[in-house]
């Protein structure tokens, strides 16, 4: 449930910390976003780095929502935060690592780099 | 079909029950239902709430040490399906649940059978604290004689 304005962390080594959700794509009436939608977002905290600065804009696909949410096997399974990997225009990972426990859900939206490179899947 | 057990309050979890919580550390919470859930939102600690498995064994109400305990666990060895094997354990599983259930029954009865002295003692001394609840008061007693004695004489005057 990530919407216009939702801060969330970021879940990559971009040095982005937190970011706010400007547009969820996927649609004119498409109001909020759940995990694996992809969303345009503004860069609000970010440590010194080279690849992102404040108040830049990059896409991104969320990987981790407080929103509880029901699996194909009965299962409903919420997360700690809200937490999001950042891509470039073209859908690639704009960072190297990527942090925190990642759904399963992604592998089945096909963003399976985000899927190896997870410390753990569940 | 696989169950788990509820983090909070240690009950079973049914598929399509309850709730799971995933925490940045990885470590996923299972809870049966809303309540517990809620609970654990709230931080309380599952050995301090009373209605819990784990405050009933950790204060003693309920069988904890047990080898009955053993069986039920999680063993990371595979096993090839085996008919007889597969009889044989089904009722070993039922001889286990019979044992398991007669040794808390008759652990919370031990548990009572010690209550049990003491609290005749303490029925005894609230008895005899409280007699005069039980006999009839004095004034009410002298009340009673009077009114009957009046009546005899009534009658008696009558009669002459």
């Amino acid at each position: 449930m990530i919407q216009m304005g939702t801060r969330l962390n970021v879940a990559d080594n971009t040095g982005a910390k937190e970011v706010e959700c400007i547009k969820v794509l996927g649609g004119s009436k498409k109001m909020s976003a759940d995990i694996g939608d992809k969303i345009v977002v503004s860069i609000k905290k970010a440590a010194v780095s080279d690849k992102v600065k404040e108040g830049e804009v990059f896409h991104a696909v969320i990987v981790r929502t407080r929103k509880e949410r029901r699996r194909k096997d009965a299962v409903v399974i919420r997360f700690f935060d809200n937490a999001a990997v950042l891509l470039d225009k073209q859908g690639e990972l704009v960072g190297t690592r990527i942090f925190g426990i990642i759904p399963r859900e992604l592998r089945e939206r096909n963003y399976l780099k985000i899927i190896s490179l997870a410390p753990e899947v569940t | 079909m696989r169950l788990v057990k509820c983090y909070f309050c240690s009950s079973t979890i049914y598929p399509g029950h309850g709730i799971q919580f995933v925490r940045n550390d990885n470590k996923v919470f299972k809870f049966c239902r809303a309540k517990c859930h809620k609970a654990f939102k709230k931080h309380r600690n599952p050995r301090k709430v009373r209605w819990t498995k784990a405050f009933r064994k950790s204060a003693g109400k309920e069988l904890a040490i047990d080898s009955t305990f053993e069986f039920e666990r999680n063993r990371n060895i595979p096993v090839k399906y085996n008919r007889e094997l597969w009889n044989k354990s089904l009722e070993a599983i039922k001889r286990v649940q019979e044992i398991k259930m007669k040794r808390q029954h008759q652990y919370v009865k031990n548990r009572l059978k010690a209550n049990t002295a003491a609290l005749k003692e303490a029925d005894y001394e609230e008895v005899k604290q409280n007699i005069h609840i039980l006999e009839e008061p004095k004034v009410k007693k002298e009340a009673k004689i009077k009114r009957a004695t009046q009546v005899i004489q009534e009658i008696d005057m009558d009669t002459d």
